[in-house]
């Protein structure tokens, strides 16, 4: 058997891509101290190759029954949402296409660990920098070529070359731009739903009354606006607790109604909804990476990387008893913009 | 007497060959000698997830509708009749539970997408601390970061598809990153979105970047690094034989062909069996996206997790001037942190070159030890990452643990900084103290067993020289090819203890029988 080998190899010798087999008593780098992996299948005696060769045969039959009952379970398991065992489907076919791969692999790898010709072999490396006369050959070549081209001799061609070559890149820029829509950036931005008069809608779409909330109470409002449930800028948060423990600041003694404060939901770091109302310590904690704010204190941060308070709404009783906004958030909602104005809002009111 | 699949293998080849000339390269890649080695298999397991990727995103394909257009889901998930929702979801949904096979396809595609990076880091770890990016293959070594970068592009894009709560606060936190880049923040972020958040157009953006632009230049860029191993020839371990100038190992065909089929095949099985048995994002539990809602813990895939933990770290600094606004505390580790990290990953085998003044060809891999800085700055770097990647988990530890989230975000802020610095010192000194463990090999031998006493009543243990196969694993610089030499006449006569051949990663197994209790009473 090693023998072919070696003659196989030797039919290959005269190609620059040389391998020798390495064994005792051959020292192809000069090395004393060359040892050889095993060859295996030499070592093998026809009893243990036989164990070996009906070892491998069972996983690649064991292979060959992950696939049937692979397909066993997608044809006959009970597959639709709350029938009975269904929740065992994806997990049985996982089973058997896991089978199918790893019987073959396992297989594939035992075959090639104990029947197959695995001689330790050396292969010279070629070297990767090419020949000194390949690399001046090759600058003649580029340089020749400039030259023919001309273009060192028409210095208006060459310009206007280059300058064609500059302007092509501009078609991207329209391109570009037209993947946004034209809108007033700072407006857009700085302004949500929320408009003077309007009621305070809860996730379900009712008007929140005064007294709707206990103390300690929090509800999720959107503006009574249309789409305004979907409004990715106009969430709110309102909050009941105990007048007294709320450090309403002299600016805003207007924006309060019987301990009732709201907030914008958008965390001023990177937008995620700021809705964990810790009730004892009256702390609004983002769920994204962990800005906390105190809604006893116009939502200024306590903790975490974002920057500023939460925007608030100034909140109002309309004749009905219905909540109300005084108008759009104090400031823009959101995280920083290059852009940002703290008080848009005011100028467009 | 050829059998009729000789014949008719021989007919095939010759009609190919008669056109493409392919006998020649049939020839030399069949007898191509690869050296075996564990660690050379990580990369293949970035290999195979990549191609499981390939096969389950494009069985997903097929039933996923990447569009933002809301609809009324109809499908046989009873608790969310009724509800609306964007067709992306629905679509996940009815892959899930309407399709069958769907949900094991997109937990196979899901879990193969997490091995995929995980693959892609440990083999990078490989390569770097033993050296294998040094001169020639310092281009893979870049396009291996590239890969890197865009395997993170890759599944954020997939992972932001579905459109359930969890990627849609995910891609509102991506809109908010984009808003605070310096001047243009605004304008790139709403050319990106389509508008102000959401914009309505980012699924159907997404979706084409996701399944056709980023995977084929993931495809091209692996098929290139592939073929510059091939080209190159891959880098060995030092062992009896092996030199800067050739390669020692099996031959491509058949052994080592079968045997990478077969590790294929055996990494797919794992995939099947995660996808099968592990549930991962379980999108129904999580509704469809709702900018006013957010779950407690949300956690981004693993990989994205350090980027997370950074911008959790941050403290919160933010600048006003004149009319404009700068937002460090998101811009930094954001966007300048992950620059500059993989950026210095990048020109590392450049810096390394240019500080170390080593310009040579290498082929023979560094052990670690015999790369104390380098190894020591590797396991800072790893140091950093990992501290970063608890902070991106900081509220998770602190309710397993019940500990103050406060006080764990200030003590990772503390440990980003210091620990890396403990960390290459600590390494550094492991690796001098193990090359010290080999000079004491190759300058006194292996204990023997051997138990002497002396007149004076001592008892010593005699040491036997290092027998030459193991000296040689260890003579990697010239002093200690003289310490060896020095000591080869000690060799002479000397009993061979050990004379198999030799194995191991960080140090030779095996060793001197021993037989203490036997030797004490002879």
């Amino acid at each position: 058997m090693t023998d072919s080998i070696r003659d196989r190899l030797k039919a290959t010798g005269e190609d620059a891509e040389q391998t020798t087999p390495v064994s005792h008593g051959e020292h192809p780098v000069g090395d004393p101290t060359v040892s050889t992996h095993h060859s295996y299948h030499a070592e093998l005696d026809p009893a243990a190759a036989k164990s070996a060769e009906r070892a491998v045969a069972a996983l690649f039959l064991l292979s060959v029954v992950g696939v049937f009952g692979f397909i066993a379970t997608f044809i006959f398991w009970p597959f639709d949402f709350g029938e009975k065992n269904f929740e065992f489907y994806t997990p049985l076919l996982g089973i058997f296409m896991t089978l199918a791969l790893c019987g073959l692999g396992a297989g594939a790898i035992l075959w090639a660990k104990t029947l197959m010709v695995d001689e330790e072999t050396v292969q010279e490396r070629h070297h990767l920098a090419s020949a000194d006369e390949d690399k001046e050959g090759a600058v003649a070549i580029l340089k020749e070529g400039a030259a023919d081209s001309g273009l060192g001799n028409y210095p208006i061609l060459r310009r206007s070359f280059l300058l064609a070559n500059g302007a092509l890149g501009l078609l991207v820029v329209p391109l570009l731009f037209g993947m946004g829509r034209f809108q007033h950036k700072e407006k857009v931005m700085a302004t949500t739903g929320w408009r003077k008069g309007s009621r305070l809608l809860d996730e379900l779409g009712r008007p929140v009354k005064l007294g709707d909330l206990e103390v300690g109470g929090v509800k999720s409002v959107f503006p009574d606006v249309p789409g305004g449930r979907r409004m990715a800028d106009s969430a709110a948060l309102i909050i009941r607790m105990r007048p007294e423990v709320l450090k309403t600041r002299e600016s805003r003694k207007d924006w309060v109604v019987d301990g009732h404060v709201a907030y914008s939901v958008i965390c001023t770091h990177l937008g995620c909804p700021v809705k964990l109302y810790e009730q004892q310590t009256h702390h609004l904690f983002c769920p994204c990476h962990q800005s906390t704010f105190d809604a006893a204190d116009s939502a200024k941060v306590l903790f975490g990387p974002a920057a500023r308070n939460l925007p608030q709404l100034a909140l109002a009783v309309d004749d009905e008893g219905y909540f109300v906004a005084q108008g759009d958030f104090n400031e823009p909602v959101g995280p920083s913009y290059w852009e940002r104005k703290p008080h848009y809002a005011d100028k467009v009111k | 007497m050829a059998s009729f699949g000789e014949k008719a293998a021989g007919g095939t080849g010759k009609w190919v060959d008669d056109r493409l000339g392919s006998a020649n390269f049939v020839r030399r890649s069949m007898n191509k000698v690869f050296p075996d080695h564990w660690s050379f298999m990580l990369g293949e397991v970035a290999l195979y997830s990549f191609i499981m990727l390939l096969l389950t995103g494009t069985y997903l394909t097929l039933f996923f509708e990447g569009s933002s257009k809301e609809v009324l889901y109809d499908g046989s998930y009873t608790p969310l009749k009724g509800i609306p929702m964007t067709a992306a979801y629905a679509s996940t949904l009815d892959i899930s539970f309407d399709v069958r096979g769907g949900l094991i396809m997109r937990q196979m595609h899901h879990w193969a997408a997490l091995l995929f990076m995980a693959a892609i880091v440990v083999h990078l770890a490989r390569v770097f601390f033993t050296g294998a990016f040094r001169k020639p293959r310092e281009l893979n070594w870049v396009m291996g970061v590239g890969l890197f970068v865009l395997g993170l592009v890759e599944g954020f894009a997939g992972y932001s598809l579905p459109d359930d709560l969890l990627s849609g606060t995910g891609l509102r936190i991506a809109y908010s990153i984009a808003l605070s880049i310096p001047v243009i923040g605004t304008w790139a972020a709403f050319l990106v979105f389509g508008g102000e958040y959401p914009g309505g157009q980012i699924i159907e953006r997404l979706y084409p970047i996701h399944i056709l632009l980023v995977p084929g230049i993931i495809l091209a860029l692996i098929s290139v690094h592939m073929g510059l191993v091939w080209y190159q020839k891959h880098t060995q371990f030092a062992s009896p034989g092996r030199t800067e100038n050739n390669v020692v190992g099996s031959r491509f065909f058949p052994a080592m062909m079968t045997k990478m089929a077969g590790f294929n095949m055996m990494v797919f099985g794992v995939i099947a069996l995660l996808g099968g048995l592990a549930q991962i994002n379980p999108i129904w539990l999580y509704g469809p996206y709702d900018p006013s809602q957010v779950s407690a813990g949300s956690q981004p895939d693993w990989y994205i997790g350090f980027l997370d933990g950074s911008t959790r770290l941050m403290p919160n600094w933010e600048l006003r001037f004149w009319d404009y606004t700068f937002s460090p505390n998101v811009l930094l580790p954001t966007q300048v942190l992950p620059g500059v990290l993989f950026g210095l990953l990048a020109i590392y085998p450049f810096l390394e070159a240019k500080l170390t003044g080593d310009k040579g060809y290498h082929n023979i891999l560094d052990r670690p030890r015999d790369k104390p800085v380098r190894t020591a700055l590797g396991a800072m770097a790893i140091t950093f990452y990992v501290v970063l990647l608890l902070a991106g988990g900081n509220d998770i530890i602190a309710s397993i643990f019940h500990l103050s989230i406060n006080e764990i975000t200030y003590a990772l802020r503390a440990g980003l900084f210091i620990l890396p610095i403990v960390a290459y010192f600590v390494t550094k000194r492991a690796c001098l103290s193990l090359q010290r463990f080999d000079d004491d090999l190759l300058h006194h031998g292996i204990e023997s067993g051997t138990i002497r006493r002396l007149p004076s009543g001592e008892f010593v243990e005699d040491t036997v020289p290092l027998p030459s196969q193991y000296a040689v694993l260890l003579e990697t610089t010239p002093e200690r090819k003289e310490l060896a030499a020095h000591n080869a006449h000690r060799l002479e006569g000397a009993q061979t203890a050990v004379a198999t051949k030799p194995r191991g990663f960080f140090r030779p197994k095996g060793g001197a029988p021993k037989d203490d209790q036997k030797q004490l009473e002879s």
